[in-house]
């Protein structure tokens, strides 16, 4: 059997006392991809930030262990050390620190070993050819100015770098056009052999480039159905009311 | 007029009103003491030649008071040989003034680095942009932590002239900056970057004037304090423009980084707009921490005094991010990063 990753139980989690997931339960092992889709307001964000630690959450009940260790009182920066990558929606702008600085301190910290800058430059290169990144990026602010298809690559960089172990991809897939898409669906697919990915989309196309394992329909913060990724074609298709019948029944 | 004729300035006036006469003044306010001269050297760039001090503005109680402290005084002319020049500043003893006259008749970079460990240091920089002249002037502010600082600036900028002007204070204990600019012609340009590091109790106060009394000039302010533990950050502005010069475009932004409870920021703009056809506007922040930028770092495996030093050099390194002359921003954006270097743990 492979890895166990993640194992999220039972998971209640609140936002200033208003429940947004109510008894999440969800296992990922290594080299398996999970796609999570559902209404906005179904609890997929959250969960991934969650997950990774935000301190805006509070988990009411239930449990996440990962790599077999119970998590909940990890910080985020420990989470990250650990392995585990969000790739967020809405990534942060930081005026005045340059991406290619960032990119050093964040790999820096990720890493147990010194970083080399030759090997690190090389390995740099590579990442960002292979997403189709121009080397001016590393002089520019972190996501100053960004358009939001250069947010993504930049997140999907960090992920090449920074090799987790998990990688929540919080709808990655948005705002990219057709090129933008198949170059941000390879890097996922670089990534995904050797670790555990758990992607939250709104949209089947990623799923042309990108083939997951399960994909899991969430309802009222929980996961209503599972399927393979024919469900992904049925939603696209039908949308979720049809489910939603069904929860409600 | 004679110091010993001025009355000491209300705290009633916008330029008094956070750090009074008496609070800058190096003694008794209606004392004169000694001064010795502060070392100016030409370390890479040009040449510096002994003159008189410059007193631009007889009714301004500072800029008397430097004047008749005395000390050193010197010129510097560019003389297009070098694309950057350093001048360098030390002050010493109990008391050191120094005066300096630049004429930036080429396009060039000056940067003024000042240190040193008297007890008070004032500095008088008076300078002029020769016409069609793309200059930049920055003042890297590292005296010692304990001392006080009186520094007036007065800039004249000539027709079709650009300049630059870069502050770095991460230096002194009680600092007053004036720093006044006057357009003598149209079609000059002046874009002013300013950075300010407050640790401990430092108590820095910032003064510009921008005086625009000619059409068809452009000027943009921005001024970036970061200030932790108990300092106390002041930055005023006043920006005017004259009846009859339209076509003038005018901005200030004022943002101040709060990163302790106890520390304290005031950013006051302030426009005086007497013509019809102009832009003029005006900004200011004060906020803690971004939480978002905070957990963002995080979520890359920085521990949170790392991130927040990297958002804390991130947001003054910003603060050049207006400046366009390359090896201005390049200087002072190393020293600001070998200052922090040595502040905040890496």
């Amino acid at each position: 059997m492979a890895d166990e990753i993640l194992r999220v139980e039972d998971l209640h989690v609140s936002v200033e006392d208003t429940p947004i997931l109510n008894g999440m339960t969800l296992t990922i092992h290594r080299g398996e991809i999970h796609v999570v889709m559902g209404r906005n307001g179904a609890g997929k964000s959250t969960l991934a930030s969650v997950i990774m630690g935000h301190p805006a959450y509070e988990i009411t009940k239930g449990t996440i262990h990962y790599m077999g260790t119970n998590i909940e009182e990890m910080s985020v920066f420990e989470r990250a050390r650990a392995g585990m990558f969000l790739s967020f929606q809405y990534p942060a702008v930081i005026p005045g620190v340059q991406v290619g600085t960032f990119l050093k301190k964040s790999v820096q910290s990720v890493r147990d070993e010194p970083l080399k800058g030759r090997a690190f430059r090389k390995e740099l290169n590579a990442a960002m050819t292979a997403l189709d990144m121009p080397k001016t990026v590393l002089s520019r602010y972190v996501n100053d100015g960004f358009s939001g298809g250069e947010k993504k690559r930049l997140e999907i960089l960090q992920m090449l770098l920074l090799k987790p172990n998990l990688a929540l991809l919080d709808e990655t897939d948005s705002g990219l056009d057709i090129d933008a898409l198949r170059i941000v669906a390879k890097g996922i697919n670089s990534v995904a052999p050797q670790a555990g990915c758990l992607i939250i989309t709104h949209y089947q196309r990623l799923l042309d480039h990108v083939q997951p394992h399960f994909v899991h329909v969430m309802i009222g913060g929980v996961i209503a159905q599972t399927g393979g990724p024919e469900l992904a074609l049925k939603l696209e298709k039908d949308g979720y009311e049809w489910l939603e019948a069904t929860t409600e029944a | 007029m004679k110091y010993a004729d001025m009355a000491v300035p209300s705290r009633a006036l916008h330029l008094w009103r956070y750090t009074p006469w008496a609070r800058i003044h190096p003694s008794k306010v209606d004392e004169v003491p000694q001064a010795n001269g502060v070392r100016f050297n030409a370390l890479e760039g040009g040449e510096l030649v002994e003159g008189a001090p410059r007193i631009i503005d007889a009714d301004d109680i500072s800029r008397v008071f430097l004047s008749e402290l005395g000390g050193s005084a010197w010129t510097f002319e560019t003389n297009g040989a070098s694309d950057i020049v350093h001048l360098q500043a030390v002050a010493s003893g109990h008391v050191a003034v120094g005066h300096l006259h630049v004429s930036l008749n080429h396009d060039v970079t000056v940067v003024l680095h000042l240190s040193g460990e008297s007890d008070w240091t004032g500095l008088h920089v008076t300078g002029e942009v020769a016409p069609n002249v793309r200059a930049g002037f920055g003042l890297v502010n590292e005296l010692s932590s304990n001392g006080k600082y009186l520094h007036c600036e007065d800039w004249r900028i000539d027709r079709d002239a650009r300049l630059e002007l870069a502050g770095l204070s991460i230096g002194g204990f009680r600092c007053k900056s004036d720093i006044r600019t006057r357009f003598t012609a149209p079609g000059g340009e002046l874009t002013q970057a300013i950075s300010v590091h407050g640790t401990g109790q430092r108590h820095i106060d910032h003064h510009i004037e921008v005086h625009h009394d000619v059409p068809h000039t452009n000027s943009a302010l921005s001024i970036h304090a970061a200030c932790d533990d108990q300092t106390h950050s002041i930055a005023t502005g006043l920006l005017s423009i004259s009846k009859g010069a339209n076509h003038c475009d005018a901005g200030q932004v004022f943002k101040n980084l709060l990163l302790s409870d106890k520390a304290r920021a005031e950013a006051i703009p302030e426009l005086e707009v007497l013509a019809d056809e102009v832009a003029a506007a005006h900004g200011a922040a004060s906020a803690p921490v971004d939480m978002n930028q905070l957990h963002y770092l995080m979520s890359r495996g920085l521990d949170e005094e790392s991130a927040v030093a990297l958002l804390i050099e991130g947001f003054m390194q910003d603060g050049f991010s207006s400046l366009s002359t390359k090896n201005l921003v390049d200087e002072m954006r190393t020293r600001l990063t070998v200052h922090l270097e040595c502040e905040l743990k890496r």
